[in-house]
């Protein structure tokens, strides 16, 4: 089976890739496939919070927001370094829900894992979040991971 | 078992080598309608008013400068191909952070002054529709409505923008035919075409300057095409085409739409309207009710103010990103929503920066006898044409660095005419109206502002021994 795991470079993404790990068979899994996208058309194409600060800073520098997509699937990729599935980094540009569907779609993914953002009206109210576009049109199952429960006392 | 490998692997064999995504179409469609809508939806009274009947020349004139500075984008375009526009060019080139951080500023300042005055144009549209709410109340509105669209994210569809384009270039077509209508009955005449209304021992020459520095915000908006250089397919290839490509085609259909205008409606009225073309459509000339059609064409007018500003809000929080990545603005502008990746904070102080404007601007006029468009579309080309005019150098001084066989390469004669043309308009601009300076400067202030604040506050995030802004292990092994 081909597992794909969406990065928006978010930490929440990455929680997503340590959950699935947590409970899924390597041995049943052929290939896992990191997919970022990078939303030309965004105020911030792509942000990267998963790298160390000063590599964010090199990679702006460097390369631009396609360089922070990059290292934003290494640091997912390399949560399945040594698992057993080959692990692929896939950059792709556009409309990320899109982008995603398509990409299970070519990679014939038996599953789409994505990260859902937050909890509460953000996500109800606001249109277009990534995770419902995906859960709703992609042509497998999709693994939705979403934050936990936030404590009272702490905000 | 199987073996692993985190190998980066590239979707050139999925999609035929597709994994960048803005086709060369589709900048050109980018180019076209950001800076159509900046301009000439908003600005043709006043041109007319300073040149006459022959504003089409200060148009042409002006497109053609701006066109030859789009050269120079291209082919730094093509050579540094990530999104970071003139700041980028002018480091590599001079490697003076000084400078480099002046030009940032200067370019975040230049996009605050062009919303501030996109809104108002999209207010004098919007107040032909309804003349209800005040123009300042339009103008806010509209900069919040952006402002939340912007951090949703729902302006992030090429197709929408592609859209968007041919709106504006169907506004446009409007005044086209009205005009060809008006040849055509035989009622046009041409003598207007060659009068230059400023008679009084003015020079044509002097007019004319005095018209490309009115009309030059039209102009401006292309170099944002620098936001989508990293996701265009073959750049080498697209790029240059498409931006000079668009450029020239907004020259043509300038030129023809001030001619237009010319001949149908006398040089007095136009200069005297707020929304200069909306009075060629209300000529009713067409056979066609003139109630539906003006409000189609304000409605047209209003969609293509809107696409531009779209751009100049999506730019401001991407430019403070950047800045507070290099740790000379306060760090909290690289806060991304959690949720919706969108640099939120950014996005508010931005708006706000453009709020206070207006706000300011609404009170000021009364003072100054200048509107307050005229006033923010000039500091927004002040800014511009010092960030064009060092683009220019920029590019001259970096040829033989970094050039592969792909290269493009922009006409050396013509960069140079570029830049004469572009000092030409600053000092003219700086000469015919020095008040606008001090906008400059308030302006400049708030990027000093959060420097300082920064300088002040925000040593704590840097680890010890990193100098401020400068470049990490990793990216100085690059230059």
């Amino acid at each position: 089976m081909h597992v794909i795991i969406a990065t928006d470079g978010s930490q929440q993404s990455l929680r997503a890739a340590r959950h699935f790990k947590s409970f899924a068979d390597p041995a049943k899994i052929t290939d896992v496939s990191v997919v970022a996208v990078v939303r030309p058309l965004a105020a911030v194409a792509f942000a990267d919070d998963l790298s160390p600060q000063e590599k964010r800073r090199a990679d702006l520098e460097a390369g631009g927001f396609r360089k922070a997509a990059e290292s934003a699937t290494e640091a997912i990729a390399s949560v399945f370094e040594g698992w057993g599935p080959k692990v692929h980094q896939r950059i792709r540009s556009g409309s990320p829900a899109n982008e995603i569907i398509k990409a299970a779609a070519q990679l014939q993914a038996g599953l789409v894992v994505v990260a859902s953002g937050g909890r509460g009206i953000s996500e109800t109210v606001l249109v277009g979040s990534t995770a419902q576009r995906v859960q709703h049109y992609a042509p497998c199952p999709v693994l939705v991971v979403r934050p936990p429960r936030r404590t009272r006392r702490k905000k | 078992m199987a073996e692993t490998t985190t190998e980066p692997t590239t979707d050139e064999a999925d999609e035929g080598g597709l994994r960048r995504s803005i086709t060369g179409k589709q900048l050109f469609f980018y180019t076209l309608g950001d800076v159509l809508g900046s301009g000439i939806y908003v600005l043709i009274g006043l041109v007319a008013a300073a040149v006459g009947g022959a504003f089409w020349i200060a148009f042409a004139v002006g497109v053609s400068i701006a066109a030859i500075t789009g050269t120079a984008y291209a082919e730094l375009v093509t050579k540094y191909p990530q999104a970071a526009g003139a700041a980028l060019y002018v480091n590599k080139a001079f490697g003076n952070r000084v400078l480099t951080f002046l030009i940032t500023v200067c370019f975040l300042s230049a996009s605050f002054a062009a919303s501030g005055a996109l809104a108002d144009g999209f207010a004098s549209y919007f107040a032909t529709l309804w003349e209800g709410p005040p123009a300042l109340l339009v103008t806010l509105l509209f900069i919040l409505a952006l402002s939340i669209i912007n951090f949703i994210g729902i302006t992030e569809s090429v197709v929408v923008n592609m859209v968007m384009a041919f709106i504006e270039i169907a506004g446009l077509v409007i005044v086209l035919v009205i005009g060809v209508w008006y040849i055509a009955e035989g009622n046009a005449e041409f003598a207007t075409l060659t009068d230059f209304r400023s008679s009084e021992g003015t020079h044509p020459a002097v007019a004319i300057l005095a018209g490309v520095a009115q009309s030059f915000f039209a102009m401006t908006g292309f170099e944002n095409t620098a936001n989508v250089a990293e996701e265009t397919i073959e750049p080498h290839r697209n790029f240059p085409r498409s931006l000079v490509g668009g450029m020239i085609t907004a020259g043509v259909i300038y030129v023809l739409v001030s001619m237009a205008a010319a001949l149908t409606v006398d040089t007095e009225t136009l200069a005297g309207s707020d929304a200069a073309l909306l009075e060629v459509v209300e000529k009713g000339i067409l056979p066609i009710s003139t109630d539906v059609m003006s409000t189609l064409f304000s409605i047209i007018a209003m969609i293509a103010i809107t696409n531009t500003t779209l751009v100049a809000v999506v730019t401001q929080p991407r430019i403070l990103y950047g800045m507070a990545n290099e740790d000379v603005v306060p760090g909290v502008f690289a806060t991304i929503h959690p949720s919706r990746r969108s640099p939120w904070v950014g996005l508010l102080f931005s708006g706000a920066v453009v709020a206070a404007l207006l706000v300011v601007g609404h009170v000021v006029p009364k003072v100054e006898g200048e509107t307050l468009i005229g006033r923010l579309s000039l500091v927004t080309v002040l800014f511009l044409l010092f960030i064009y005019a060092l683009v220019i150098i920029a590019c001259l001084k970096l040829r033989g660095h970094d050039e592969d066989e792909n290269t493009f390469h922009a006409n050396t004669p013509l960069l140079l005419v570029g830049l004469a043309g572009n000092v030409a308009i600053f000092a003219w601009s700086v000469y015919d109206d020095p008040t606008a300076l001090w906008w400059c400067g308030g302006l400049l202030a708030v990027g000093v502002a959060l420097f300082l604040v920064e300088y002040v506050f925000g040593s704590r995030s840097r680890p010890s021994g990193v100098e401020r802004g400068e470049p990490t292990v990793e990216s100085r092994r690059e230059i």
